[in-house]
């Protein structure tokens, strides 16, 4: 039963980073119908931003451990949000009335131009975090050992996901949002800046993807140019898991496939563990095509 | 048609111009398949260097037989479709021989296509044993085999008194096959047991889950055989769960990144089975080759690998001098059966008919407080 509890607490630390990165995929999806197969890279020039910050300007000296990473963090989501929305304007943008599937192509060229130019500018080898910037406390909760960053990680998503929540649903903008992933002319018709919104959402969900990947190289310590395609592959299944294109969708899939993921390798098989989560997913389309809480009909990529 | 001709006449003849003399027959062309991009750019990188040194050196001191000698690299990305893509290009150019590459499964997916064209190939960091038990004439390897690999793994668990071993691996030809070697080793020996043998998923970042699997099996010691990403992540998450097992890897753990990922606390301990580290090299040619190395780039090698890849470079060039030809059946069998005891970088170099390398060069590592690998005695 420890094991089992134990297990969990692995799953949720890293379905929280997945629904991060979901929601990205999912808001782009909501909005514009579009894989955006760059996010997984823009997760990764999230956690590279973070590193030459945090090392290049020590905050965390300044500021002490809390406020240090709380700014790095905004700065980290600004910068990957604005390389998000220069992302559309050169790559999606021109492509806006032509066929969906040749954004899909200059979506999944500019995955490798990411990626490339990450390596580029970074070098090939590891990077690593530097060590013992947040508190190494390990907190005991009956019987369980629980390091605190895990704990720390978790809280963070959870809070950015109903921050976004409560954007989405009680702001101006928010409504914008919702009613251009609605119908977009309808919405233009009503007077909204469908324009705008696409911008706001290419902000938004790399600001999250970033935040992500700065979490991803706090807790982990390591990042390398090619880790975005693991973890976007994974929120991308988790977002299509809660039904892509709705934002709670992406929350509960992120978590709910972290946890399938940490108990599958417990008590199944750790090489099977991708195997079964996505067993899981195909079984949860077949009962409900849309995915958990999808309402709109899923359509093909 | 005047404008036609006022456009394609200078074009002709500035491609003319940019084009590589006609008679470029006068290179001696080797070719190097590596890892330039993708996970193990590093290694491929480190590689590169390494070849350029050495081709270098060799056309400065005036050629090979009076030929330039010319390296042509192509990026295979650690990955078999893009290798064998790599391959065929290589195929294309006129090189007689291709060294690399780095992973076993990599180099398995283009052995068919230098063997049918061929072209010697020596591998590098390539350990899977079936590479060599194909019968391909014109296959090499300046590495070692995992068998003799898994031997040393095995003595060294047992002679650290273990005898509860976690074995995991990440399910690549080499990290499995290794895996299993040394699984069917402890086996057979008395009073080691092997309580746990999975794979894991490479390239993931949280391991958690699986170590809180390996640990309610309770062993007293964990051998993993997969590459060192991996390992450094798996010592640190180890370590963060307060569980201080003794953790072993195979020669694929052998980078400074290891240490970089895990962190010098975490590290500490950390056995490992390799060959030997440039830096421990002690042949004059090698101290005179980390000597130069040192000079051009900076630094001395960071990988055992890229060295073997010089290794390979200096056989060929060698068995092309000596044979005094680029004729490759001539060049395969001067391999095979007259090369004797050649002073290489890691060591005396002879291959047996196979195409395997002669000899012990495993050797037990062990990283220190400091993060630095000593070898052991």
């Amino acid at each position: 039963m420890e094991q089992f509890f134990q297990q969990l607490t692995n799953g949720l630390a890293v379905g929280g980073i997945y629904a991060l990165i979901a929601l990205g995929y999912t808001m782009v999806y909501g909005v514009l119908k579009l894989i955006n197969f760059a996010h997984g890279d823009l997760f990764t020039i999230g956690s590279y931003l973070g590193l030459t910050l945090l090392t290049s300007m020590a905050l965390t000296d300044k500021l002490g451990p809390f406020f240090g990473i709380l700014l790095l963090a905004v700065m980290v989501m600004i910068l990957v949000g604005i390389v998000g929305i220069l992302l559309d304007q050169v790559a999606y943008r021109p492509l806006r009335e032509s066929p969906r599937l040749s954004a899909v192509v200059s979506a999944l060229g500019a995955s490798i131009f990411f990626q490339n130019t990450i390596m580029l500018i970074y070098g090939a080898s590891f990077h690593v975090y530097p060590q013992n910037i947040l508190p190494r406390m390990v907190v005991n909760v009956f019987g369980l050992h629980i390091p605190m960053i895990r704990i720390l990680v978790l809280l963070a998503s959870v809070v950015m996901m109903l921050a976004l929540y409560t954007f989405i649903q009680k702001t101006t903008i928010g409504t914008a949002i919702r009613a251009a992933a609605e119908d977009q002319g309808a919405a233009k018709l009503m007077g909204i800046d469908v324009n705008g919104v696409i911008m706001i959402v290419f902000f938004i969900g790399p600001a999250l993807g970033g935040a992500a990947g700065l979490m991803v190289g706090l807790y982990y310590g390591q990042v390398n140019f090619t880790m975005g395609w693991i973890y976007g592959l994974k929120a991308f299944t988790a977002a299509i898991l809660g039904g892509i294109g709705n934002i709670p969708g992406a929350m509960v899939g992120g978590i709910l496939l972290g946890v399938i993921e940490a108990l599958g390798a417990a008590y199944i098989s750790i090489a099977w563990k991708d195997a079964i989560a996505f067993l899981v997913l195909i079984l949860i389309l077949i009962v409900r095509p849309t995915g958990l809480l999808g309402e709109r009909v899923a359509e093909k990529i | 048609m005047k404008k036609f001709i006022a456009v394609f006449f200078p074009l002709l003849a500035l491609s003319l111009l940019l084009s590589p003399p006609l008679f470029s027959a006068e290179t001696v062309k080797i070719g190097l398949m590596g890892p330039m991009t993708g996970p193990w750019a590093s290694e491929g990188q480190e590689m590169k260097q390494v070849l350029d040194l050495l081709a270098e050196d060799i056309n400065s001191a005036g050629g090979l037989n009076g030929k330039k000698v010319e390296v042509i690299s192509e990026d295979d990305s650690g990955d078999p479709r893009q290798a064998s893509l790599a391959a065929t290009r290589l195929t294309t150019k006129g090189v007689v021989a291709v060294i690399g590459t780095y992973g076993s499964s990599i180099t398995e997916a283009t052995q068919n296509i230098y063997d049918e064209s061929e072209i010697i190939q020596v591998a590098n960091g390539s350990t899977a044993i079936r590479l060599t038990e194909k019968g391909l004439d014109y296959f090499f390897r300046t590495c070692p085999r995992d068998d003799e690999q898994g031997r040393v793994a095995a003595n060294t668990i047992k002679k650290l008194g273990h005898k509860k071993v976690a074995i995991l691996h990440d399910n690549t030809s080499y990290a499995k096959g290794l895996a299993s070697e040394t699984q069917g080793l402890l086996i057979e020996m008395e009073g080691v047991e092997v309580v746990f043998f999975e794979a894991i998923t490479p390239g993931e970042r949280d391991y958690n889950a699986i170590l809180t699997k390996v640990k309610a099996t309770s062993p007293d010691a964990i051998f993993f055989t997969g590459y060192y990403p991996e390992a450094g992540l798996l010592l640190r998450q180890k370590t963060e769960m307060g569980w201080d097992v003794p953790f072993m890897g195979g020669d694929a753990t052998n980078h400074p990144d290891l240490v970089k990922i895990a962190g010098n606390a975490a590290a500490k301990g950390f056995y490992f089975v390799s060959a030997p580290l440039p830096k421990d090299l002690d042949t004059p040619e090698a101290r005179d080759f980390v000597e130069k190395f040192q000079k051009a780039y900076g630094h001395a090698p960071n990988s055992i690998y890229a060295v073997l890849a010089g290794d390979g470079f200096r056989v060929v060039t060698e068995a092309i001098k000596q044979t005094d030809s680029t004729d490759t059946q001539k060049i395969a069998d001067y391999l095979h059966k007259e090369m004797e005891g050649f002073p290489g970088l890691t060591g005396k170099i002879s291959f047996n008919d196979k195409g395997d390398r002669v000899g012990e060069v495993y050797r037990v590592y062990q990283v220190n407080e400091n993060g630095e690998f000593i070898l052991q005695p």
